[in-house]
């Protein structure tokens, strides 16, 4: 279990980080009222994502067991991060990472539509050389949380 | 259902399929064989209807289907098609002595606006993803239902939602970047072009007026005129309006030029 969801302050969309001497996970967590399936939708279909979600600038590759994908994120616009998909169960839980780190997206459905869930731990032995290199990623989770939120919602109360 | 109500019935709505799978393919020949290939499955499959939706609704299933199976394998167009088959047409002189002979000679040979951003919408969506595609085409074109195009492709209407949502926000995007008579600084002009070539003798901007996306372009939001531009393609039937004949000998061409193009690509 993560700490979005140990944590109920983070359940508002508010990001939440961690840190220990060889790491650092960050979290948030949102309630969204809209279809597990096109909030899934919306984080899988990759060269769709740059429209919706204002932290990434570019992502290319395919969003599937065993993908790779090219993602280019507003942390740090010039570094395209090379990432493969670690887990890919439908509705529920993509992983994706490098050997740095890995990202976990979890989507719990509720009677208000699903708990959304993003959180990426990096670490390693080498970590506390570089951890003060590496920017925060709370405004991003939040950003991120609050983009596929609006997206998630807009589309389900559309009429079109 | 009964086997001899299916003929007639099939028939109000077959020039409307017939129109589909043409925005779908951009080809005259697939759009033939798909409405009789799919003539020939409902009526062999007429005993699994079972009611639960229209009967167009299921027929339109069916030649999804078709279009799927026959598109699936090919490769996506992209967004500037038009760009790509207007460099290839500027060098290709059998083409224009064959589009002013139609002009010329046939009874569908008019040149239209209107009919050019109906045929212009038909190469750009297949820039989209095919189930994109086939959802924007099925409820904006068609006007079936939300529920009713989850029926024809066999998805939840969450899905379909999502497909058109993102299919909308494509498109107008597309055509707010591109088409110049919607944004002043729109890059693609062809209709306004073309209509100088095969009508010298009209003036563009009188004829805009008459169309109400590009008189009412500064007034209206970009989804307000994307609707005025599927509001045309409701209206047009590709295979039977004045300029059919005109249009869809453009459209082989656009065709053709994209299979060779996307063939050197690899």
């Amino acid at each position: 279990m993560n700490n979005a969801q140990t944590n109920p302050k983070s359940q508002t969309g508010k990001a939440f980080t961690s840190k220990t001497l060889f790491s650092r996970e960050t979290s948030v967590s949102v309630n969204i009222e809209a279809d597990p399936s096109i909030v899934w939708a919306l984080l899988t279909h990759a060269s769709d994502v740059p429209r919706w979600n204002s932290t990434v600038v570019s992502m290319k590759g395919e969003i599937k067991e065993g993908g790779a994908i090219e993602l280019k994120s507003t942390l740090d616009e010039k570094r395209v991060f090379k990432l493969k998909v670690k887990e890919f169960v439908p509705e529920k839980r993509l992983v994706w990472g490098d050997s740095m780190g890995s990202r976990v997206y979890t989507l719990d459905k509720n009677a208000g539509g699903v708990l959304f869930t993003m959180s990426e731990k990096i670490g390693g032995p080498l970590f506390p050389l570089f951890a003060k290199m590496i920017p925060s990623f709370d405004e991003s989770f939040e950003k991120f949380a609050a983009d596929l939120k609006k997206e998630a919602e807009t589309i389900q109360g559309s009429k079109k | 259902m009964t086997i001899d109500k299916l003929t007639p019935e099939f028939e109000t709505f077959q020039g409307e399929l017939k129109s589909f799978i043409l925005r779908m393919t951009a080809s005259v020949q697939d759009a033939e064989d798909i409405v009789q290939e799919t003539y020939i499955k409902a009526h062999a499959k007429l005993n699994t209807f079972r009611g639960e939706s229209s009967l167009k609704t299921w027929v339109f299933s069916i030649a999804s289907n078709l279009a799927r199976d026959l598109l699936r394998a090919k490769k996506r167009w992209p967004e500037n098609v038009t760009d790509i088959c207007r460099e290839e047409v500027l060098g290709n002189r059998q083409f224009f002595q064959e589009a002013l002979h139609i002009r010329e000679t046939s009874p569908q040979g008019n040149f239209e606006i209107k009919e050019h951003i109906a045929f212009c919408f038909t190469c750009v969506s297949r820039s989209l993803p095919l189930e994109q595609q086939l959802a924007l085409l099925l409820k904006e074109a068609y006007g079936f239902s939300v529920k009713e195009t989850a029926q024809i492709l066999d998805q939840t209407d969450a899905m379909v939602k999502y497909y058109l949502h993102t299919s909308r926000s494509k498109m107008i995007d597309i055509f707010d970047h591109r088409c110049s008579l919607i944004n002043k600084q729109g890059i693609c002009h062809q209709c306004t072009e073309l209509n100088g070539i095969f009508n010298p003798k009209q003036k563009a901007q009188e004829e805009l007026v008459k169309i109400e996306m590009a008189k009412d372009a500064e007034n209206k939001s970009k989804e307000e005129l994307f609707d005025l531009r599927m509001k045309i393609l409701q209206e047009l039937d590709p295979f039977e309006s004045g300029a059919a004949e005109l249009q869809l000998h453009h459209l082989e061409h656009n065709r053709q030029v994209m299979e060779r193009y996307l063939e050197e690509k690899g």
